[in-house]
């Protein structure tokens, strides 16, 4: 483990001057998003030492190492979201140097990942814009000094390389990073630190090549699930057969029996069996043979849990209050309808995965995870450990999208059959166990009223029903005072310009643990309110076009609204007759201060539905990596394309029904939709702004609505399968 | 029991299925594991020329074949046009399915030069993307072969 010490300097960076093994390094601390602010907030409510404070430690930072290179820290995992190339773009611009140039790692706990927020919720290059450009100004400008000092030359004539400072004006004038070292201990943080000017930037807005798709090409990349340690053997854990099921007894002898078998752990009163083999064969036989006795509880069914994730009963928080609507609804309702998102699993492709050495005085962690610092502290407590004594590498992540933060039961798993076998040991789940025994996305439940009165909506109540989302992270006596989940009403609220708004939420706790998926609620959110929206403007017999630009504030989000509007509606012909057997349906949100429009086009083949083409047009301020967001932008509409058109996961007989992707399936590529993508900046204030997961929000409501224009007829719940098509068309 | 993998000669257990032998046995992990099934594709590799779940694939069914992975596809540094095609187009992104994908249109174009769009996509149906990277994954390998064709054009 790393063991600097770090000094906080006047400007508030961390220095700390080369040692063993180790040379000269500068980082920062971060500020955390609003977001983790939050969660610290209620999770402080009931554990107050669980959030921790303000650590001695720089979250990112910048090393010259022995051999005289250049290395950044990431503080955040690669997850497929580019996070690795935009980071080392913004400590590219300020170095001057190439960002290939750059080493780059992935920080352990113990190297700089300590916000236990982790890499989630379209935060990542928000909160770091700042802070890692001024680290490597500073990086920069204390390399130029000290050789300045030692070419005797002006710093302002110099420049970085990659291996060392150069004579702008005689390049053949330099010195070599490895010669600068010697003196590093001297070396002070300058106190003025200019930034570069955007004008000057030359990586910042450009579509720099990802850093990691050379290894992803050719199998070289490292995830969780490809970590191999020396003498690592193989662990696997008995599951449950219900959601309810309580282990009552265990007979483990015959696993015990199987030749490759080292050990079989059974902690009843955790219902912890494992086993530990020389291959996963051997351990998923030794599970197979393991006889088990189970309370099996409540055999709970999935029309059970629509019931209960319904709105209406007392209990319900209002998070949305703009004049007074349900007085105005009270005068009368033009319009009612209820909507429903079914429960849907993030299913990355890669499956958990953690690798753990676990010896008495300290353990490893190697984990496929996107909250490293909440995996270090669930490890030291499973075995026994101070956190200190931990440290937790995030690999390479095959998908997160939710699944990935938060608790990590497998690097746990992994960690208690490592320690009772004494050896390093593997687990990977299999595409059954990522199914059935994760948290999942909750289902939601929602009825939208409105009165309109000449053309406009006068007042709009949202009433919401949802699974938990991120209060399921929360110990269970905070979620008691917190009221709604945030999580779960993202993008529940009304934005348009309604003179009387009420959002009102109801958190459901259900037997199904459910918790975050890419976006939380925005998809469900979205699917509501902006068919609703739609249902408004044909019932006014306005087009849904104009009915939105004429219900939006006059403020920035109306103006970004208006604007990613207008463009994806002009990109996709709207107003224009559709190809023959087509129609269009438009839809937009706000998420993380991201505003999206789209525009779907769809036909039917029978009672299919077909996505032709999504049209999308995105402001989220200043663009790092123009190419980069587009990827998120594409992959985004698959996600919302995939819960339109696909994504159901349902209780059964007391269990999550599906097993693999034959009952759940996902998006294919001959069903994928065409995705055009238009990048918008209309504030224009150098602030780049979230892009992971807002371009999902408009997928589905768009899809649905344009399936309106195609039949008349709408369908209100998802997925918009044949079944339900074929149900809405004989209605 | 003997493989032939990427050229050479390898010893894996006779009872294994031929994912985790070329992963967990030879170290081999570029190829991936999604489903376990033979529904996702990210398993693929190929044998005698032929796309192959390895997931459903007993290495005794394999044994004598000549077995091509993700990591045997660059030939000295050089790599093949379907992997350079999914890096011009900046294809991946998380990138678990992503040798799966490639050696899937390795495979199609190599059997059928000349497939259709409609062939292609059909082909790579079979082959799961959760990042939904399916606008690059198609442009990629469209474009791949008609530089492949190009280049036996050119040579012949
Ligand atoms: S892992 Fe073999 S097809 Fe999915
Ligand atoms: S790139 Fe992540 S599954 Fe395809």
């Amino acid at each position: 483990m790393s063991q600097r010490q770090w000094r906080l300097t006047r400007r508030g960076f961390l220095i700390s001057a080369g040692l063993l093994g180790g040379g000269l390094a500068l980082g920062v601390r971060l500020g955390w998003p609003e977001v983790q602010l939050k969660i610290a907030e209620f999770a402080e409510a009931a554990s107050p030492t669980s959030f921790g404070g303000a650590s001695a430690n720089p979250t990112a930072w910048f090393e010259l190492t022995p051999q005289g290179r250049l290395r950044l820290y990431l503080p955040k995992v690669e997850m497929g979201q580019g996070v690795m190339t935009a980071l080392t773009q913004l400590a590219a611009e300020e170095l001057g140097i190439a960002p290939a140039q750059i080493e780059v790692v992935q920080a352990s706990t113990a190297q700089g990942i300590r916000d236990l927020f982790g890499t989630a919720g379209s935060t990542t290059v928000v909160s770091l814009f700042k802070p890692l450009r001024e680290a490597a100004a500073a990086m920069r400008e204390m390399l130029l000094a000290a050789a300045s000092a030692q070419l005797k030359v002006e710093p302002a004539a110099l420049a970085l390389s990659a291996e060392g400072v150069f004579v702008q004006k005689h390049p053949a004038r330099r010195i070599a990073f490895s010669d600068l070292l010697a003196q590093t201990s001297k070396w002070e943080v300058p106190e003025r630190v200019p930034l570069k000017s955007p004008e000057q930037w030359r990586f910042i807005g450009a579509s720099v090549p990802r850093l990691d798709l050379r290894d992803k090409v050719t199998g070289a990349a490292v995830y969780g699930y490809d970590v191999r340690l020396p003498g690592m053997l193989y662990g696997a854990v008995l599951r449950p057969p219900t959601l309810e099921a309580r282990l009552r007894r265990v007979d483990t002898s015959a696993a015990e029996r199987l030749p490759n078998v080292r050990k079989v752990v059974v902690d009843l009163g955790a219902g912890f069996v494992g086993v530990v083999a020389t291959s996963r064969a051997a351990a998923q036989q030794a599970i197979a043979a393991i006889r088990a006795e189970w309370d099996e509880g409540r055999r709970w069914e999935q029309e059970d849990i629509d019931r209960i994730v319904t709105v209406g009963d007392e209990g319900g928080v209002v998070i949305q209050r703009v004049g007074d609507a349900l007085s105005e609804l009270q005068r009368g309702v033009s319009l009612q309808a209820e909507y429903r998102t079914p429960f849907a699993i993030q299913t990355p492709l890669e499956a958990q995965a953690a690798a753990a050495d676990v010896r008495p005085d300290r353990a490893t962690v190697w984990v496929s995870t996107q909250s490293a610092a909440l995996v270090q502290q669930q490890v030291a407590r499973a075995v026994g450990l101070r956190e200190d004594q931990v440290e937790v590498f995030p690999t390479f992540l095959g998908g997160g999208f939710g699944r990935k933060s938060g608790w990590s039961e497998v690097a746990v798993e992994a960690a208690r059959l490592s320690k009772a076998v004494g050896a390093p040991v593997h687990v990977g789940w299999s595409r059954a166990e990522e199914l059935q025994h994760g948290f999942i996305r909750p289902p939601t439940h929602h009825r939208l009223s409105a009165r309109l009165q000449d053309g406009r909506v006068v007042a709009i109540q949202h009433e919401q029903a949802s699974g938990n989302v991120l209060l399921s992270f929360v110990p269970g006596i905070a979620r008691g005072v917190v009221g709604a989940d945030f999580g779960a009403t993202r993008g529940a609220t009304i934005r348009y310009a309604i003179p009387h708004r009420r959002t009102i939420a109801w958190r459901k706790d259900l037997p199904v643990r459910t918790g975050p998926w890419r976006g939380l609620g925005l998809v469900a959110n979205t699917f509501a309110v902006e068919s609703f929206m739609d249902e408004l403007a044909h019932l006014a017999g306005a087009d849904p076009l104009a009915f939105r630009l004429a219900h939006l504030p006059n403020d920035a989000w109306g103006r970004r609204m208006a604007a990613v509007l207008r463009a994806a509606a002009e990109r996709a012909g709207w107003g224009k007759p559709a190809p023959q057997g087509r129609a269009r349906g438009i839809a937009c949100s706000t998420d993380v201060d991201t505003v999206v429009a789209q525009v779907a086009e769809v036909s039917l083949e029978g009672d299919s539905l077909r996505v032709h083409r999504i049209t999308l047009a995105m402001d989220c301020g200043l663009v790092v990596n123009p190419d980069g967001v587009r990827t998120q932008a594409e992959g985004g509409v698959m996600w919302g394309g995939g819960s339109a058109l696909l994504e159901e996961a349902s209780v059964r007989n007391g269990q999550l029904v599906a097993t693999n992707f034959d009952r759940y399936p996902l998006l294919s590529i001959d069903r994928a939709p065409d995705v055009e993508v238009i990048l918008l900046d209309t504030l224009r204030d150098g602030q780049p702004r979230g892009v992971g997961e807002p371009p999902m929000g408009p997928t589905a409501a768009a899809i649905a609505n344009a399936l309106f224009a195609l039949t008349g007829r709408r369908v209100r719940q998802l997925p918009i399968t044949p079944t339900r098509v074929r149900a809405a068309l004989s209605a | 029991m003997e493989l032939l993998v990427n050229g050479q000669r390898r010893q894996v257990s006779d009872e294994s299925v031929l994912v985790w032998a070329l992963r967990d046995e030879l170290g081999l992990t570029g190829t991936k594991i999604g489903c376990g099934i033979g529904l996702c594709g990210a398993c693929t590799v190929i044998v005698d020329g032929q796309a192959v779940r390895s997931c459903i694939t007993p290495v005794r069914a394999v044994s004598g074949k000549s077995i091509l992975t993700i990591e045997g596809l660059a030939k000295g540094g050089t790599l093949h046009p379907v992997q350079q095609a999914f890096i011009d187009y900046q294809v991946p992104q998380c990138g678990w399915c992503m040798s799966g994908q490639i050696m899937s249109a390795v495979a199609l174009l190599e059997q059928n030069p000349r497939a259709s769009e409609r062939e292609v996509l059909a082909a790579m149906s079979r082959n799961l993307c959760r990042c939904g990277c399916y606008v690059r994954i198609r442009a990629a390998v469209l474009d791949a072969q008609r530089k492949i064709l190009a280049r036996k054009e050119g040579n012949a």
